[in-house]
Protein backbone atom coordinates (compact mmCIF):
# COMPACT_ATOMS: atom_id res chain seq x y z
CA UNK A 1 0.00 0.00 0.00
CA UNK A 2 2.68 2.44 1.08
CA UNK A 3 4.91 1.69 -1.90
CA UNK A 4 1.97 2.18 -4.23
CA UNK A 5 1.48 5.69 -2.87
CA UNK A 6 5.21 6.50 -2.85
CA UNK A 7 5.71 5.34 -6.43
CA UNK A 8 2.58 7.10 -7.65
CA UNK A 9 3.88 10.45 -6.43
CA UNK A 10 7.44 9.52 -7.39
CA UNK A 11 6.32 9.34 -11.01
CA UNK A 12 4.95 12.85 -10.66
CA UNK A 13 8.34 14.04 -9.40
CA UNK A 14 7.69 14.18 -5.67
CA UNK A 15 9.92 12.41 -3.18
CA UNK A 16 7.45 11.37 -0.50
CA UNK A 17 8.65 10.32 2.95
CA UNK A 18 7.97 6.57 2.98
CA UNK A 19 8.20 6.13 6.76
CA UNK A 20 5.68 8.87 7.32
CA UNK A 21 3.27 7.24 4.84
CA UNK A 22 3.64 3.87 6.59
CA UNK A 23 3.10 5.46 10.00
CA UNK A 24 -0.12 7.13 8.87
CA UNK A 25 -1.45 4.04 7.12
CA UNK A 26 -0.73 1.90 10.18
CA UNK A 27 -2.54 4.33 12.43
CA UNK A 28 -5.62 4.35 10.22
CA UNK A 29 -5.78 0.65 9.45
CA UNK A 30 -4.54 -0.97 12.66
CA UNK A 31 -5.57 1.57 15.25
CA UNK A 32 -8.73 3.11 13.82
CA UNK A 33 -9.83 0.04 11.80
CA UNK A 34 -10.50 2.11 8.71
CA UNK A 35 -10.97 0.09 5.49
CA UNK A 36 -7.83 -0.06 3.33
CA UNK A 37 -9.29 1.92 0.45
CA UNK A 38 -10.34 4.75 2.74
CA UNK A 39 -6.94 4.76 4.43
CA UNK A 40 -5.10 4.99 1.12
CA UNK A 41 -7.37 7.80 0.00
CA UNK A 42 -6.84 9.71 3.23
CA UNK A 43 -3.06 9.38 3.10
CA UNK A 44 -3.06 10.35 -0.57
CA UNK A 45 -5.01 13.49 0.23
CA UNK A 46 -2.58 14.25 3.06
CA UNK A 47 0.39 13.91 0.66
CA UNK A 48 -1.28 16.23 -1.85
CA UNK A 49 -1.78 18.88 0.84
CA UNK A 50 1.58 18.37 2.54
CA UNK A 51 3.63 18.62 -0.66
CA UNK A 52 1.33 21.24 -2.21
CA UNK A 53 0.79 19.15 -5.32
CA UNK A 54 -1.49 20.90 -7.83
CA UNK A 55 -4.75 19.04 -8.45
CA UNK A 56 -4.28 18.85 -12.24
CA UNK A 57 -1.11 16.81 -11.78
CA UNK A 58 -2.93 14.17 -9.75
CA UNK A 59 -5.79 14.08 -12.21
CA UNK A 60 -3.55 13.44 -15.18
CA UNK A 61 -2.48 10.30 -13.38
CA UNK A 62 -5.51 8.21 -14.42
CA UNK A 63 -4.45 5.88 -17.27
CA UNK A 64 -5.64 6.23 -20.86
CA UNK A 65 -7.79 3.22 -21.73
CA UNK A 66 -9.85 1.82 -24.59
CA UNK A 67 -13.54 1.22 -24.04
CA UNK A 68 -13.28 -2.58 -24.21
CA UNK A 69 -10.85 -2.47 -21.26
CA UNK A 70 -13.46 -0.93 -18.99
CA UNK A 71 -14.79 -3.88 -17.06
CA UNK A 72 -14.72 -2.98 -13.38
CA UNK A 73 -16.62 -0.25 -11.55
CA UNK A 74 -14.92 2.33 -9.36
CA UNK A 75 -11.78 2.88 -11.44
CA UNK A 76 -10.41 6.24 -12.52
CA UNK A 77 -9.59 6.31 -16.20
CA UNK A 78 -9.16 8.65 -19.16
CA UNK A 79 -10.31 7.89 -22.67
CA UNK A 80 -10.46 9.35 -26.13
CA UNK A 81 -13.90 8.79 -27.58
CA UNK A 82 -16.48 10.11 -29.98
CA UNK A 83 -19.97 11.08 -28.85
CA UNK A 84 -22.15 8.62 -30.75
CA UNK A 85 -25.54 9.49 -29.38
CA UNK A 86 -27.11 11.87 -26.90
CA UNK A 87 -30.19 10.69 -25.05
CA UNK A 88 -32.97 12.47 -23.27
CA UNK A 89 -31.98 12.95 -19.68
CA UNK A 90 -34.82 12.03 -17.39
CA UNK A 91 -33.30 13.55 -14.27
CA UNK A 92 -32.47 17.18 -13.47
CA UNK A 93 -29.27 16.05 -11.72
CA UNK A 94 -27.91 14.76 -15.03
CA UNK A 95 -26.76 17.40 -17.48
CA UNK A 96 -26.08 15.03 -20.39
CA UNK A 97 -26.35 11.32 -20.98
CA UNK A 98 -25.66 9.16 -24.03
CA UNK A 99 -23.11 6.94 -25.65
CA UNK A 100 -19.48 7.45 -26.57
CA UNK A 101 -17.49 5.09 -28.75
CA UNK A 102 -14.00 4.27 -29.94
CA UNK A 103 -12.77 1.53 -32.28
CA UNK A 104 -13.18 -1.10 -29.55
CA UNK A 105 -16.76 -0.43 -28.48
CA UNK A 106 -19.37 1.82 -27.05
CA UNK A 107 -20.15 2.84 -23.48
CA UNK A 108 -22.78 4.93 -21.76
CA UNK A 109 -21.64 8.20 -20.24
CA UNK A 110 -23.26 10.46 -17.68
CA UNK A 111 -22.29 14.09 -17.15
CA UNK A 112 -23.61 15.10 -13.77
CA UNK A 113 -25.14 18.56 -13.55
CA UNK A 114 -23.10 19.20 -10.39
CA UNK A 115 -19.86 18.71 -12.35
CA UNK A 116 -20.42 22.01 -14.14
CA UNK A 117 -18.76 20.63 -17.29
CA UNK A 118 -19.55 22.00 -20.71
CA UNK A 119 -21.91 20.25 -23.09
CA UNK A 120 -20.64 17.72 -25.62
CA UNK A 121 -21.92 17.44 -29.18
CA UNK A 122 -22.91 14.40 -31.18
CA UNK A 123 -20.27 13.33 -33.70
CA UNK A 124 -17.38 15.20 -32.03
CA UNK A 125 -14.36 13.54 -30.43
CA UNK A 126 -13.15 14.36 -26.93
CA UNK A 127 -10.54 13.42 -24.38
CA UNK A 128 -12.45 12.47 -21.23
CA UNK A 129 -9.93 12.92 -18.44
CA UNK A 130 -10.23 11.38 -15.03
CA UNK A 131 -13.68 9.87 -15.26
CA UNK A 132 -14.86 7.12 -12.96
CA UNK A 133 -16.20 3.78 -14.17
CA UNK A 134 -19.46 2.56 -12.75
CA UNK A 135 -21.93 -0.23 -13.27
CA UNK A 136 -25.64 0.41 -13.59
CA UNK A 137 -28.18 -2.38 -14.05
CA UNK A 138 -25.40 -4.78 -14.90
CA UNK A 139 -23.78 -2.64 -17.60
CA UNK A 140 -20.67 -0.47 -17.47
CA UNK A 141 -20.78 3.29 -17.80
CA UNK A 142 -18.51 6.26 -17.14
CA UNK A 143 -19.38 9.15 -14.87
CA UNK A 144 -18.09 12.65 -15.46
CA UNK A 145 -17.89 14.55 -12.21
CA UNK A 146 -16.36 17.63 -10.67
CA UNK A 147 -12.75 16.44 -10.93
CA UNK A 148 -13.15 15.22 -14.51
CA UNK A 149 -12.20 17.15 -17.60
CA UNK A 150 -13.63 17.14 -21.11
CA UNK A 151 -11.31 18.41 -23.83
CA UNK A 152 -12.39 18.53 -27.46
CA UNK A 153 -9.72 17.02 -29.70
CA UNK A 154 -8.97 17.54 -33.40
CA UNK A 155 -8.28 13.91 -34.21
CA UNK A 156 -11.33 11.88 -35.19
CA UNK A 157 -11.73 8.81 -33.01
CA UNK A 158 -12.66 5.85 -35.26
CA UNK A 159 -16.15 4.42 -34.99
CA UNK A 160 -16.78 0.88 -33.83
CA UNK A 161 -17.53 -1.76 -36.42
CA UNK A 162 -21.09 -1.85 -37.71
CA UNK A 163 -23.18 -4.97 -37.48
CA UNK A 164 -26.29 -6.14 -39.25
CA UNK A 165 -29.18 -7.64 -37.33
CA UNK A 166 -32.28 -9.28 -38.75
CA UNK A 167 -35.00 -9.53 -36.17
CA UNK A 168 -38.67 -9.11 -35.42
CA UNK A 169 -39.96 -5.94 -33.79
CA UNK A 170 -41.56 -7.53 -30.72
CA UNK A 171 -42.32 -4.45 -28.65
CA UNK A 172 -42.86 -0.71 -29.03
CA UNK A 173 -42.45 1.30 -25.87
CA UNK A 174 -44.89 3.80 -24.45
CA UNK A 175 -42.92 7.00 -25.06
CA UNK A 176 -43.04 6.47 -28.82
CA UNK A 177 -45.11 8.00 -31.60
CA UNK A 178 -45.89 11.69 -31.79
CA UNK A 179 -43.87 13.14 -28.93
CA UNK A 180 -42.99 16.63 -27.73
CA UNK A 181 -39.48 17.84 -27.12
CA UNK A 182 -38.34 20.79 -25.02
CA UNK A 183 -37.50 23.81 -27.17
CA UNK A 184 -34.27 24.53 -25.31
CA UNK A 185 -32.78 21.12 -24.47
CA UNK A 186 -34.56 18.74 -26.91
CA UNK A 187 -35.48 16.34 -24.11
CA UNK A 188 -38.73 14.44 -24.43
CA UNK A 189 -41.49 16.11 -22.42
CA UNK A 190 -44.26 14.32 -20.55
CA UNK A 191 -47.64 16.04 -20.46
CA UNK A 192 -46.09 19.30 -21.62
CA UNK A 193 -43.42 19.32 -18.91
CA UNK A 194 -39.68 19.16 -19.54
CA UNK A 195 -37.74 17.37 -16.78
CA UNK A 196 -35.25 20.26 -16.66
CA UNK A 197 -37.10 23.38 -17.75
CA UNK A 198 -40.58 22.63 -16.47
CA UNK A 199 -43.60 23.94 -18.33
CA UNK A 200 -42.21 25.27 -21.61
CA UNK A 201 -43.18 25.44 -25.25
CA UNK A 202 -42.20 22.24 -26.97
CA UNK A 203 -42.02 21.10 -30.54
CA UNK A 204 -43.37 17.91 -32.13
CA UNK A 205 -41.21 14.99 -33.15
CA UNK A 206 -41.78 11.45 -34.33
CA UNK A 207 -39.88 8.48 -32.97
CA UNK A 208 -40.20 4.82 -32.09
CA UNK A 209 -38.40 3.17 -29.21
CA UNK A 210 -38.69 -0.55 -29.72
CA UNK A 211 -37.24 -3.98 -29.19
CA UNK A 212 -35.78 -5.98 -32.08
CA UNK A 213 -35.47 -9.68 -31.28
CA UNK A 214 -33.66 -12.31 -33.38
CA UNK A 215 -34.49 -15.30 -31.18
CA UNK A 216 -31.08 -15.31 -29.49
CA UNK A 217 -30.73 -11.70 -28.37
CA UNK A 218 -32.71 -8.52 -28.23
CA UNK A 219 -31.67 -5.00 -29.06
CA UNK A 220 -33.35 -1.79 -28.11
CA UNK A 221 -33.58 0.44 -31.12
CA UNK A 222 -34.68 4.00 -31.69
CA UNK A 223 -36.16 4.91 -35.06
CA UNK A 224 -36.23 8.57 -36.02
CA UNK A 225 -38.65 10.42 -38.29
CA UNK A 226 -36.74 9.47 -41.47
CA UNK A 227 -36.71 5.76 -40.55
CA UNK A 228 -40.42 5.85 -39.69
CA UNK A 229 -41.34 7.63 -42.93
CA UNK A 230 -39.37 5.13 -45.01
CA UNK A 231 -41.05 2.17 -43.33
CA UNK A 232 -44.63 3.40 -42.94
CA UNK A 233 -45.14 6.44 -45.13
CA UNK A 234 -46.06 8.43 -42.02
CA UNK A 235 -44.01 11.59 -41.59
CA UNK A 236 -44.34 14.29 -38.97
CA UNK A 237 -47.04 16.19 -40.88
CA UNK A 238 -49.12 13.12 -41.47
CA UNK A 239 -48.71 12.14 -37.81
CA UNK A 240 -50.01 15.56 -36.74
CA UNK A 241 -52.94 15.16 -39.09
CA UNK A 242 -53.80 11.76 -37.61
CA UNK A 243 -53.61 13.24 -34.11
CA UNK A 244 -55.86 16.19 -34.91
CA UNK A 245 -58.39 14.12 -36.86
CA UNK A 246 -58.83 11.69 -33.99
CA UNK A 247 -58.30 14.32 -31.29
CA UNK A 248 -55.72 12.02 -29.72
CA UNK A 249 -51.93 12.06 -29.99
CA UNK A 250 -51.89 8.40 -28.94
CA UNK A 251 -53.70 7.52 -32.17
CA UNK A 252 -50.33 7.91 -33.91
CA UNK A 253 -48.75 5.35 -31.60
CA UNK A 254 -51.60 2.87 -32.21
CA UNK A 255 -51.24 3.36 -35.95
CA UNK A 256 -47.47 2.84 -35.85
CA UNK A 257 -47.88 -0.27 -33.70
CA UNK A 258 -50.33 -1.66 -36.23
CA UNK A 259 -47.92 -1.03 -39.12
CA UNK A 260 -44.63 -2.02 -37.50
CA UNK A 261 -45.13 -4.62 -34.76
CA UNK A 262 -44.53 -8.26 -35.53
CA UNK A 263 -42.62 -7.64 -38.78
CA UNK A 264 -39.01 -8.45 -39.62
CA UNK A 265 -36.44 -5.75 -40.18
CA UNK A 266 -32.81 -5.63 -41.17
CA UNK A 267 -31.01 -3.02 -39.13
CA UNK A 268 -27.47 -1.80 -39.72
CA UNK A 269 -25.82 -0.04 -36.85
CA UNK A 270 -23.42 -0.09 -33.98
CA UNK A 271 -23.93 -2.26 -30.95
CA UNK A 272 -23.60 -0.56 -27.59
CA UNK A 273 -24.53 -2.79 -24.70
CA UNK A 274 -28.12 -3.79 -25.27
CA UNK A 275 -28.68 -0.89 -27.64
CA UNK A 276 -28.34 -0.94 -31.37
CA UNK A 277 -27.77 2.48 -32.86
CA UNK A 278 -29.66 2.45 -36.09
CA UNK A 279 -28.10 3.90 -39.22
CA UNK A 280 -30.24 2.07 -41.73
CA UNK A 281 -33.40 0.00 -41.43
CA UNK A 282 -35.21 -2.06 -44.08
CA UNK A 283 -38.25 -4.30 -44.01
CA UNK A 284 -37.51 -7.97 -44.80
CA UNK A 285 -39.73 -9.09 -47.66
CA UNK A 286 -39.99 -12.85 -47.37
CA UNK A 287 -37.29 -15.42 -47.98
CA UNK A 288 -35.34 -16.54 -51.04
CA UNK A 289 -36.19 -19.96 -52.44
CA UNK A 290 -32.47 -20.81 -52.51
CA UNK A 291 -32.23 -20.26 -48.74
CA UNK A 292 -35.08 -22.71 -48.20
CA UNK A 293 -33.36 -25.24 -50.49
CA UNK A 294 -30.13 -24.87 -48.54
CA UNK A 295 -31.90 -25.81 -45.29
CA UNK A 296 -33.66 -28.71 -46.98
CA UNK A 297 -30.25 -30.02 -48.09
CA UNK A 298 -28.98 -29.80 -44.51
CA UNK A 299 -31.90 -31.98 -43.44
CA UNK A 300 -31.45 -34.56 -46.20
CA UNK B 1 -32.36 -2.53 -7.34
CA UNK B 2 -33.49 -5.92 -8.52
CA UNK B 3 -33.12 -5.64 -12.27
CA UNK B 4 -34.36 -8.42 -14.46
CA UNK B 5 -33.25 -8.68 -18.04
CA UNK B 6 -35.93 -8.82 -20.71
CA UNK B 7 -36.66 -12.33 -21.95
CA UNK B 8 -35.75 -13.13 -25.56
CA UNK B 9 -38.68 -14.22 -27.74
CA UNK B 10 -37.80 -17.74 -28.96
CA UNK B 11 -38.79 -19.25 -32.30
CA UNK B 12 -40.47 -22.62 -31.92
CA UNK B 13 -42.86 -24.50 -34.20
CA UNK B 14 -46.17 -25.40 -32.57
CA UNK B 15 -45.29 -29.09 -32.87
CA UNK B 16 -42.30 -28.67 -30.54
CA UNK B 17 -44.04 -26.11 -28.33
CA UNK B 18 -47.10 -28.27 -27.65
CA UNK B 19 -44.81 -31.00 -26.33
CA UNK B 20 -42.96 -28.70 -23.92
CA UNK B 21 -44.64 -30.03 -20.81
CA UNK B 22 -41.73 -29.72 -18.39
CA UNK B 23 -41.71 -26.55 -16.31
CA UNK B 24 -38.56 -25.53 -14.44
CA UNK B 25 -39.00 -25.05 -10.69
CA UNK B 26 -39.08 -21.35 -9.79
CA UNK B 27 -36.08 -19.96 -7.96
CA UNK B 28 -38.27 -17.48 -6.09
CA UNK B 29 -41.73 -15.91 -6.21
CA UNK B 30 -40.80 -13.32 -8.80
CA UNK B 31 -38.58 -15.33 -11.10
CA UNK B 32 -39.91 -15.93 -14.61
CA UNK B 33 -41.45 -19.24 -15.63
CA UNK B 34 -39.49 -21.35 -18.09
CA UNK B 35 -40.55 -24.48 -19.87
CA UNK B 36 -38.16 -26.92 -21.52
CA UNK B 37 -38.83 -27.93 -25.12
CA UNK B 38 -38.15 -31.50 -26.31
CA UNK B 39 -35.13 -30.12 -28.19
CA UNK B 40 -33.55 -28.70 -25.04
CA UNK B 41 -34.43 -25.01 -25.17
CA UNK B 42 -35.52 -23.01 -22.16
CA UNK B 43 -38.44 -20.81 -23.14
CA UNK B 44 -40.32 -18.03 -21.40
CA UNK B 45 -41.44 -15.86 -24.32
CA UNK B 46 -42.06 -16.74 -27.95
CA UNK B 47 -42.62 -14.88 -31.20
CA UNK B 48 -45.00 -16.96 -33.28
CA UNK B 49 -46.48 -16.39 -36.73
CA UNK B 50 -49.39 -18.37 -38.08
CA UNK B 51 -53.01 -18.43 -39.10
CA UNK B 52 -55.49 -17.33 -36.44
CA UNK B 53 -58.15 -19.99 -36.94
CA UNK B 54 -60.53 -19.42 -34.04
CA UNK B 55 -61.27 -16.82 -31.45
CA UNK B 56 -64.02 -17.67 -29.01
CA UNK B 57 -65.08 -16.21 -25.73
CA UNK B 58 -64.87 -19.25 -23.45
CA UNK B 59 -68.11 -18.29 -21.66
CA UNK B 60 -70.48 -15.48 -22.61
CA UNK B 61 -69.37 -12.21 -20.97
CA UNK B 62 -66.36 -13.82 -19.30
CA UNK B 63 -64.00 -11.49 -21.16
CA UNK B 64 -61.62 -14.41 -21.65
CA UNK B 65 -60.94 -15.37 -25.24
CA UNK B 66 -59.44 -18.58 -26.48
CA UNK B 67 -57.51 -18.35 -29.71
CA UNK B 68 -56.08 -21.08 -31.92
CA UNK B 69 -53.14 -20.22 -34.15
CA UNK B 70 -51.59 -22.64 -36.59
CA UNK B 71 -48.21 -22.82 -38.27
CA UNK B 72 -47.40 -25.46 -40.93
CA UNK B 73 -46.76 -28.09 -38.21
CA UNK B 74 -49.65 -27.76 -35.70
CA UNK B 75 -51.92 -25.36 -33.89
CA UNK B 76 -51.28 -23.81 -30.51
CA UNK B 77 -53.84 -22.37 -28.11
CA UNK B 78 -53.72 -19.01 -26.43
CA UNK B 79 -55.80 -17.18 -23.86
CA UNK B 80 -56.38 -13.45 -23.86
CA UNK B 81 -58.14 -11.50 -21.14
CA UNK B 82 -58.34 -8.00 -19.75
CA UNK B 83 -54.92 -8.60 -18.18
CA UNK B 84 -53.48 -8.28 -21.71
CA UNK B 85 -55.17 -5.05 -22.86
CA UNK B 86 -53.02 -4.55 -25.98
CA UNK B 87 -53.61 -8.09 -27.21
CA UNK B 88 -57.32 -7.91 -26.41
CA UNK B 89 -57.75 -4.61 -28.23
CA UNK B 90 -56.11 -5.82 -31.43
CA UNK B 91 -57.80 -9.22 -31.25
CA UNK B 92 -61.24 -7.58 -31.23
CA UNK B 93 -60.47 -5.96 -34.60
CA UNK B 94 -59.40 -9.20 -36.30
CA UNK B 95 -61.77 -11.47 -38.23
CA UNK B 96 -60.77 -15.11 -38.51
CA UNK B 97 -59.06 -16.60 -40.39
CA UNK B 98 -56.19 -14.14 -40.55
CA UNK B 99 -52.41 -14.35 -40.61
CA UNK B 100 -51.08 -13.00 -37.31
CA UNK B 101 -47.87 -12.48 -35.36
CA UNK B 102 -48.13 -13.24 -31.66
CA UNK B 103 -45.62 -12.33 -28.98
CA UNK B 104 -46.45 -14.02 -25.74
CA UNK B 105 -45.44 -15.97 -22.68
CA UNK B 106 -45.61 -19.73 -22.61
CA UNK B 107 -47.80 -21.21 -19.91
CA UNK B 108 -48.54 -24.78 -19.15
CA UNK B 109 -51.37 -26.08 -17.05
CA UNK B 110 -52.60 -29.45 -15.93
CA UNK B 111 -55.98 -30.97 -16.62
CA UNK B 112 -56.21 -34.29 -14.88
CA UNK B 113 -53.17 -36.24 -15.93
CA UNK B 114 -52.49 -34.15 -19.04
CA UNK B 115 -50.35 -31.07 -19.31
CA UNK B 116 -51.38 -28.52 -21.89
CA UNK B 117 -49.19 -25.81 -23.31
CA UNK B 118 -50.70 -22.44 -24.16
CA UNK B 119 -49.70 -18.91 -25.00
CA UNK B 120 -50.54 -15.76 -23.09
CA UNK B 121 -50.19 -13.14 -25.84
CA UNK B 122 -48.79 -9.70 -25.17
CA UNK B 123 -50.04 -8.66 -28.56
CA UNK B 124 -51.67 -10.16 -31.63
CA UNK B 125 -51.04 -8.32 -34.85
CA UNK B 126 -52.27 -9.07 -38.40
CA UNK B 127 -49.26 -9.48 -40.71
CA UNK B 128 -48.49 -10.07 -44.36
CA UNK B 129 -47.58 -13.48 -45.82
CA UNK B 130 -43.91 -12.53 -46.31
CA UNK B 131 -43.62 -12.26 -42.51
CA UNK B 132 -44.96 -15.81 -42.17
CA UNK B 133 -42.52 -17.04 -44.84
CA UNK B 134 -39.54 -15.53 -43.10
CA UNK B 135 -40.72 -16.83 -39.72
CA UNK B 136 -41.01 -20.41 -41.02
CA UNK B 137 -37.54 -20.14 -42.55
CA UNK B 138 -35.99 -18.63 -39.42
CA UNK B 139 -37.74 -21.07 -37.08
CA UNK B 140 -36.61 -23.98 -39.27
CA UNK B 141 -33.02 -22.73 -39.09
CA UNK B 142 -33.08 -22.34 -35.31
CA UNK B 143 -34.79 -25.71 -34.85
CA UNK B 144 -32.06 -27.36 -36.94
CA UNK B 145 -29.49 -25.75 -34.63
CA UNK B 146 -31.29 -27.27 -31.65
CA UNK B 147 -31.39 -30.70 -33.27
CA UNK B 148 -27.61 -30.46 -33.73
CA UNK B 149 -27.11 -29.46 -30.11
CA UNK B 150 -29.24 -32.44 -29.07
CA UNK B 151 -26.99 -34.73 -31.13
CA UNK B 152 -23.94 -33.42 -29.27
CA UNK B 153 -25.55 -33.86 -25.83
CA UNK B 154 -23.15 -31.33 -24.27
CA UNK B 155 -25.48 -28.64 -23.02
CA UNK B 156 -27.14 -29.18 -19.60
CA UNK B 157 -30.60 -28.35 -20.92
CA UNK B 158 -30.08 -30.81 -23.79
CA UNK B 159 -29.12 -33.53 -21.33
CA UNK B 160 -32.24 -32.75 -19.32
CA UNK B 161 -34.38 -32.89 -22.49
CA UNK B 162 -32.99 -36.34 -23.33
CA UNK B 163 -33.78 -37.47 -19.81
CA UNK B 164 -37.33 -36.09 -19.75
CA UNK B 165 -38.52 -36.45 -23.34
CA UNK B 166 -36.07 -38.86 -25.03
CA UNK B 167 -37.12 -37.34 -28.38
CA UNK B 168 -36.93 -39.06 -31.74
CA UNK B 169 -34.81 -36.51 -33.62
CA UNK B 170 -35.92 -37.86 -36.99
CA UNK B 171 -39.48 -36.96 -36.14
CA UNK B 172 -38.36 -33.35 -35.61
CA UNK B 173 -36.25 -33.32 -38.79
CA UNK B 174 -39.34 -34.49 -40.65
CA UNK B 175 -41.41 -31.74 -39.04
CA UNK B 176 -38.92 -29.05 -40.09
CA UNK B 177 -38.79 -30.46 -43.59
CA UNK B 178 -42.55 -30.35 -43.89
CA UNK B 179 -42.62 -26.75 -42.69
CA UNK B 180 -39.97 -25.75 -45.24
CA UNK B 181 -41.72 -27.58 -48.06
CA UNK B 182 -44.85 -25.55 -47.34
CA UNK B 183 -42.90 -22.50 -48.51
CA UNK B 184 -42.20 -24.01 -51.90
CA UNK B 185 -44.43 -22.95 -54.72
CA UNK B 186 -47.12 -25.39 -55.79
CA UNK B 187 -46.72 -27.38 -52.61
CA UNK B 188 -49.57 -29.81 -51.95
CA UNK B 189 -49.91 -31.46 -48.58
CA UNK B 190 -51.78 -34.48 -49.87
CA UNK B 191 -50.06 -36.95 -52.14
CA UNK B 192 -46.58 -35.91 -50.99
CA UNK B 193 -44.22 -38.80 -51.08
CA UNK B 194 -42.20 -39.80 -48.06
CA UNK B 195 -43.23 -40.15 -44.46
CA UNK B 196 -45.83 -37.79 -43.14
CA UNK B 197 -45.58 -36.97 -39.51
CA UNK B 198 -48.46 -38.07 -37.39
CA UNK B 199 -50.11 -35.06 -35.87
CA UNK B 200 -51.45 -35.47 -32.40
CA UNK B 201 -55.18 -35.86 -32.01
CA UNK B 202 -57.16 -32.73 -31.44
CA UNK B 203 -57.95 -32.23 -27.81
CA UNK B 204 -61.21 -30.79 -26.69
CA UNK B 205 -61.95 -29.51 -23.25
CA UNK B 206 -64.27 -27.25 -21.36
CA UNK B 207 -62.51 -24.34 -19.72
CA UNK B 208 -65.31 -23.73 -17.25
CA UNK B 209 -64.14 -26.77 -15.36
CA UNK B 210 -60.89 -25.28 -14.20
CA UNK B 211 -59.29 -22.15 -12.99
CA UNK B 212 -57.61 -20.10 -15.70
CA UNK B 213 -56.29 -17.37 -13.44
CA UNK B 214 -52.86 -18.99 -13.32
CA UNK B 215 -52.26 -18.80 -17.06
CA UNK B 216 -53.70 -15.33 -17.47
CA UNK B 217 -51.96 -13.40 -14.75
CA UNK B 218 -48.30 -12.94 -13.91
Amino acid sequence: MADQIVSQFGRLGYDVDRDEVIKRLKLLVLEFKVPEGEAVRTVRNWVIKEYEIPREKVISESPLVKIEEIKKPGEWVSLKAKVVQLWDSSSPSVSQVGLVGDETGIIKFVIWAKSGKGEVEEGKSYLFKNVVTDSFQGRMQINIGRTSEIVEIDEEVPSPREIEIVGALVSIQQNSGLIQRCGSCHRVMTKGICPIHGKVRGYDDLRVKGVLDDGDNFYEIILNEDNIRDLTGIDLNKAKRIASERLDRNAVLSELKKLLLGRYYKVVGVRGGRYLLVRKVDRIGGVEGSEVDRLLEVLA
Amino acid sequence: MNFRKREVARRVFAYELNRSTYRFPKEDEKSPTYVLTPLGMRVNRVYFVGALLDKDEIKPDSGIWRIRVSDPTSAVYGYVSRFQPDALESLMEIDVPELVAVVGKVRNFEVGARIFVSLRPEYVSPVESDVRDYWVYETARQTIDRIRAMEKKEDDDCKLAWQIYNPNLNEYRQMVKQALLSLKEGFVVEGEEGEEIEFEEEFEFEEEEWDLSDILKD
